[in-house]
């Protein structure tokens, strides 16, 4: 029972911590908070059953193809819903274009797709439904991997040293004169890369559902708010733990109660420490 | 596939909602159409059921229309997609009786619409006739325009537990259902139905029709020792995950319960064909194939006429049939009583014992406006749908 | 204070006054005639549908205090209507306690709406705007799965009866006209609160609230009010809901609701009441125009809420706010009267200096202030120069309370200030203006001024509320003042205009005016005379000057050397955090390591 449990519980804080991910990577080149976030995971589910289950294309193919299809739409997020808005950031209006943006994402999806769950198609074979079953080590794969790869591009690549340096200090980025404004488009197209990967990668878990994109929107920006703003690592840790936790709730009072119990928690740690569990920069307002 | 018919449906809406809106100048009573509102969750969430019971509704009308209408009179339908939310509901409900004034209302579908838009129909005294299952709907006395086309839940209850108990000899029941307000409030009357037969419910419990992984909930109904699950969701993703684990859990218990068990879209999510077996949902006695394979002689009849007009591949029978029993009430009310005349309409369908129709024989009495009898609910094998109709499950001759 | 509050109104300006008034009216009697109309001329399905329009105006009025004016983003508001149409639903149907009587079902409704406004507003004290939007959404998810869940006294899905009102609002008529009539109750007491310094304190919140804190408005203090105001607003508007919708189960309550509620007030437009309500109506009665499109409504919400916010930020208000498309004139002098002065400023006991003793501060490692010794005497103008970085503004950010010292201490006469407590100084009477002027850009300039002295108030949120006579005398005070304030500075010609159509000069002047409704004992001024002209900053150091000569401690923070030197009777050269040198103008002058490091360049 408790592998079980674990199991599923770091599968499904796999997908949260990736979408928390997806909304730090947004928000280091831009300071903004995207409701896309979600909605890119969303998306990455029904793409992926859309190309490779309904039209029927090899996986790799509907695998790269959804991946390409997350990143224009990060990108359109940052064109329509994010750099109009961006003058004006301390009027909070990014709120609300994002906000409609990801209602437009999703409503289209609603009345395109379907308005119920639809399957996603087997990627490896493995399909035991038990502790060997691709659909719970498919997102766990997903999360590793992008780890590692963020931290290979943070590291050793100069493109990925630009996004720190304007994560750092976008003012004083433009003045060492990075093309901020590439940057930031670069830097949605990664974070609509790690959304799709981590819709696509649970599509058996979550299945292809329009309503997912505003759950993944509220339980992925848990892991963000425990973790701190901006903070990766802390973004992982608690999208792991609160899988697990979900789980574990789940498990032990069930259904309504674990929803409760995730919401109570959530409140409790931001009122007790706003920062997050691991830190975030503070705000200089003078 | 799903997203061309949603898009068919849709413009026809359109189309009727248009023309039944037009200002209805006050003709001469004789020529006037006849305005059948219908009140349809077309869209959203839970808008399987309404898109099966539009093709009825729309292949019956059309019938009648091409057949010189009912004394000279055409059967208008005045179609307000209300995508199941009760707020829209009532706004629809309102418009048809007060702008478009309709002669009868066959709707609305879902609970939380009809238990919001029933005492407003009821209140302007319209004839209405409505598929949908909550109990406390029916209620001759408040309500004496409003009657029941389909089974009550105690209905389904009882046929449920009575197929558990009585047929499959089982004493130990699972009982669960999905977080939304259908699935917790059955779980509670399906348990007090099994509980009436002397029969155990050694696990009842929710389960959010998200949740990725049912190992956790599965173990414990096996734990507790369950020898049936009973399952209360219209979810297919909850369905399927659920037949899954069974599977991958090895656990040879059968699952009896609700029809969406049946659907094609819990087919194509699970794993492997055979997790489908042994399951038994709820049927109907005039819409399952009995051992020849063969239907009812009347309805089988139907289904053969309307071979390539209606599409029966994507949705349930007894939605169609039972779209089509509705225009067809609400006609033979219009021509035996003589007119629209609601009070007319109503005193007809009062005498009705029964009223033969495709999907049952409906009787309804002054005191008693559930239509079906309980003899017309039967249990049927859930992965054995052809051209939306199920086989009857074992234990029946 | 009394002396001013008494002081009649100019006749003219009262005319003027009262001809705006109605001309503000006129708008909503319209509506008010139209709805009246309405049910003679149409039918039972046009009435139900004004209805439904007028209990969401119940809700998004108070929540228009919320999101409009105070521009904190709820989007799960819904949450209280369902909180609201649960009470009054199970009060009524008796299934927990005894039956109560409809009305006293709707009175614990609001209470209960009040109290839950609170708690969810409560995360908006110290969160981010994003994370209270997320927070309010969390909040309505979870309230509509406890209604599911709580079968005992919702009922769980299948939900509860809508309470019945008491003849004669028992009919659809009668219940038409009972909910009309709360609405326009909600529109005159909303009214109210957003032409008090409530309102005008609300709008600094959101648009100003380094500037709000300053001015001594308590954040906490006035969000929790607007929050238990918006949550009662909606319980109550719960209840008629469950009335309307004669059954109510959780499906009722869906996030499409909300969505509609929080675009009514950004589509209307922020800081305005008309605007919201128009919005109101219109997209009550859209899905019913645009049935056949029912599908797309959230859709086209949505794309309606992008368009607004992308192409016109203002929403619909800014489309009809036609007075501010009038032509000011372009060629404007700013001449200040500093004889008024006295009317202000006149009558304050004097206390002690402003001292501070060994403040230490650094960010991150670099020492900003490092030991630094300070007194700011009353009456006095004291300088402060120094090169960029050499922690002017941060001294005056020490002395205001943003923040905190890690060594020394900051007093007032002997009194320690509070560390880390902005809101604090106005009360002490210390007042301070900005290096980029912090204004509400769509209020007018009066507005802004009266923002300044909206502590000096007297009647409370709940007279605001209802118009009490207390809250007349506040607004008389404020209004008197702020156009004394305003003329004294030199812009009193532009008391009703747009904020956001001065020049930056003109801004620098507001500043001034709105700090002077404080009847400051010190004003903190950072880099006045920063993009003034030559006769600006002439007139500026005159103000100043006049300022001080009534007994007001000046601080002055600038890079204009010889206005410092003019107008200075003390003067502290920083350099990187430390003192290089203090004294009076004609010593620094002469001082060789200020003359080498400073002013020789």
């Amino acid at each position: 029972m408790l592998p079980a449990i674990l199991l599923s519980g770091l599968a499904v804080g796999a997908v949260y911590a990736l979408i928390g991910v997806t909304y730090n990577v947004m928000f280091s080149a831009s300071r903004v908070m995207s409701f896309t976030a979600g909605q890119l995971g969303m998306l990455g589910g029904v793409l992926g059953a859309a190309f490779i289950g309904v039209l029927g294309l090899p996986s790799i193919v509907g695998f790269v193809l959804t991946l390409a299809g997350c990143a224009l739409v990060g990108v359109a997020t940052e064109i329509i819903a994010v750099r109009p808005v961006l003058k004006s950031l301390e009027q909070h209006l990014y709120v609300l274009s994002t906000l409609a943006l990801a209602l437009l994402i999703q409503q289209f999806t609603a009345i395109n797709w379907s308005t119920e769950p639809q399957p996603f198609p087997t990627l490896l074979g493995f399909r035991d439904g038990g502790v060997g079953d691709e659909k719970f080590w498919l997102p766990i794969a997903a999360c590793a991997a992008t780890v590692v790869g963020l931290e290979l591009l943070y590291r050793r690549t100069l493109i990925g040293r630009a996004f720190l340096a304007i994560a750092e200090d976008n003012f004083a980025a433009r003045a060492l004169g990075l093309p901020e404004r590439n940057l930031r488009m670069a830097s949605y197209a990664l974070a609509g890369v790690i959304g799709g990967l981590a819709g696509f990668a649970s599509g058996q878990l979550l299945l292809a559902f329009f309503a997912n994109g505003a759950m993944l929107n509220f339980y992925g920006f848990v892991p963000v708010a425990l973790g701190g703003l901006g903070n990766n690592r802390g973004a992982i840790i608690s999208g792991l733990g609160l899988g697990v936790f979900q789980q574990a709730a789940n498990f032990t009072v069930g259904g309504v109660f674990a929803s409760v119990a995730v919401f109570s928690v959530f409140i409790i740690v931001l009122l007790v420490a706003p920062q997050g569990l691991f830190g975030a920069p503070a705000q200089r307002r003078v | 596939m799903k997203i061309t018919r949603r898009g068919l449906t849709l413009g026809g809406a359109g189309l009727a909602t248009a023309s039944g809106l037009g200002l209805s100048a006050p003709a001469l009573a004789q020529s006037e159409p006849i305005r059948i509102g219908w009140l349809a969750a077309l869209t959203g969430p839970s808008s399987a059921p309404a898109i099966g019971f539009d093709r009825g509704i729309r292949h019956a009308t059309d019938a009648i229309n091409a057949a010189g209408g009912i004394g000279g009179r055409q059967i208008e339908l005045v179609v307000r997609d209300t995508q199941g939310d009760p707020t829209k509901a009532v706004n629809a409900a309102q418009e048809m009786i007060s702008r478009a004034r309709v002669h009868a209302i066959w709707g609305p579908t879902n609970s939380g619409e009809s238990l919001a838009t029933t005492p407003i129909i009821g209140r302007a005294k319209m004839p209405n006739l409505h598929p949908c299952f909550v109990d406390t709907l029916i209620d001759p006395a408040r309500y004496p325009n409003a009657f029941r086309m389909a089974p009550s839940n105690s209905q389904i209850d009882d046929a449920v537990s009575d197929y558990g108990v009585n047929i499959l000899k089982l004493k130990k029941f699972a009982v669960v259902g999905d977080t939304t307000g259908y699935g917790t409030t059955t779980v509670n009357s399906s348990s007090a139905a099994f509980a009436k037969r002397n029969a155990e419910v050694v696990y009842r419990g929710q389960i959010d029709a998200t949740q990725p992984d049912l190992t956790p909930d599965m173990l414990r109904m096996r734990n507790a020792g369950a020898e049936a699950i009973t399952i209360w969701t219209v979810s297919p993703g909850l369905i399927s995950r659920i037949m899954n684990v069974r599977a991958t859990m090895g656990w040879d218990v059968p699952l009896i319960g609700h029809p969406a068990m049946g659907s094609g879209e819990v087919g194509q999510l699970i794993a492997k064909p055979q997790n489908w077996e042994k399951t038994y949902i709820l049927g109907f006695k005039n819409c399952s194939y009995g051992p020849d394979g063969k239907l009812p002689g009347h309805v089988q009849t139907f289904v053969d006429s309307i071979q390539g007009k209606i599409n029966l591949d994507d949705s349930t029978l007894w939605w169609i049939v039972c779209g089509v029993d509705a225009i067809n009430v609400i006609a033979s009310a219009v021509r035996e009583s003589g007119g629209t005349d609601p009070l007319k309409m109503i005193d007809f369908w009062n005498k009705q014992n029964p009223y033969p129709g495709l999907y049952a024989s409906y009787t309804w009495t002054p005191q008693q406006h559930n239509g079906l009898p309980q003899s017309d609910l039967v249990m049927s094998e859930a992965n054995s749908q052809r051209q939306g109709a199920y086989k009857l499950a074992p234990g029946y001759v | 204070m009394s002396a001013v509050t008494n002081a009649p109104a100019r006749p003219a300006a009262a005319k003027r006054g009262s001809m705006g008034m109605l001309r503000q009216l006129l708008p909503f009697l319209g509506i008010l005639a139209a709805a009246l109309i309405l049910p003679a001329v149409s039918n039972d399905y046009w009435t139900l549908i004004a209805t439904r329009a007028a209990i969401y105006w119940v809700l998004v009025s108070g929540l228009n205090l919320v999101v409009g004016f105070a521009g904190q983003l709820a989007i799960g508001w819904v949450a209280m209507l369902t909180l609201g149409a649960y009470t009054t639903s199970v009060l009524v149907l008796g299934n927990v306690t005894t039956p109560f009587p409809a009305f006293v079902a709707l009175a614990i409704a609001s209470a209960v709406g009040a109290v839950f406004g609170f708690i969810v507003g409560l995360p908006a004290l110290r969160l981010r705007t994003f994370y209270f939007a997320m927070t309010t959404l969390g909040f309505a998810t979870i309230v509509t799965q406890i209604a599911l869940a709580w079968q005992d006294v919702t009922g769980g899905g299948i939900g509860v009866p809508g309470p019945v009102l008491p003849a004669p609002f028992d009919t659809i008529i009668g219940f038409y006209l009972f909910c009309l009539g709360v609405a326009v109750f909600c529109t005159w007491i909303t009214a109210n609160v957003a032409h008090s310094r409530f309102g005008r304190s609300l709008v600094a919140i959101r648009d100003a609230d380094v500037a709000a804190e300053s001015a001594g408005i308590s954040k906490p203090l006035l969000l929790g009010s607007v929050f238990l105001f918006a949550g009662a607003c909606a319980g109550f508007a719960g209840g008629l809901f469950a009335t309307l919708q004669s059954y109510i189960s959780p499906e009722a309550f869906t996030f499409e609701l909300s969505v509609m509620f929080f675009i009514s007030i950004l589509i209307g437009g922020r800081g305005s009441i008309l605007g919201p309500l128009i919005a109101t109506i219109v997209l009550t009665w859209l899905p019913e125009f645009a049935a056949p499109l029912v599908v797309w409504s959230t859709f086209l919400y949505a794309a309606l809420l992008l368009l607004i916010v992308l192409a016109v930020p203002g929403g619909i208000a800014s489309l009809l706010d036609f007075r501010s498309r009038r032509k000011i004139e372009a060629d404007r002098t700013i001449i200040p009267r500093p004889e008024l002065l006295p009317e202000i400023l006149g009558d304050r006991t004097t206390p002690g200096a402003i001292t501070l003793k060994n403040v230490v501060l650094s960010f991150g490692g670099v020492r900003a202030i490092d030991g630094l010794d300070l007194a700011i005497e009353p009456g006095q103008v004291h300088g402060l120069i120094g090169p960029n970085g050499s922690g002017k503004t941060t001294t005056l950010n020490v002395i205001c309370g943003f923040y905190r010292p890690e060594a020394g201490s900051v007093t007032l006469g002997t009194k320690p200030l509070a560390v880390g407590a902005p809101h604090t100084r106005a009360a002490e009477g210390i007042a301070r203006t900005f290096q980029t002027p912090r204004l509400i850009g769509e209020a007018s300039v009066l507005q802004n001024v009266m923002v300044g002295g909206a502590i000096r108030g007297q009647g409370s949120f709940v007279e605001s509320l209802l118009s009490l006579p207390r809250h007349r005398r506040d607004e008389a005070m404020l209004r008197h003042d702020a156009m004394l304030a305003l003329n004294i500075v030199g812009l009193g010609g532009l008391a009703e205009v747009r904020a956001d159509r001065l020049q930056h000069s003109e801004l620098r002047f507001l500043e001034i005016a709105r700090a002077l409704m404080l009847r400051p004992r010190f004003l903190l001024l950072d880099e006045p005379a920063a993009g003034l002209s030559v006769e600006e900053i002439r007139c500026l150091g005159l103000l100043i000057r006049a300022i001080s000569r009534q007994g007001t401690g000046v601080l002055l923070v600038e890079h204009h050397a010889d206005l410092i030197f003019d107008i200075c009777d003390h003067v502290t050269v920083l350099n990187l955090g430390r003192e290089l040198a203090a004294g009076t103008p004609a010593e620094i002058r002469v001082h060789s390591e200020v003359v080498s490091a400073y002013l020789g360049s």
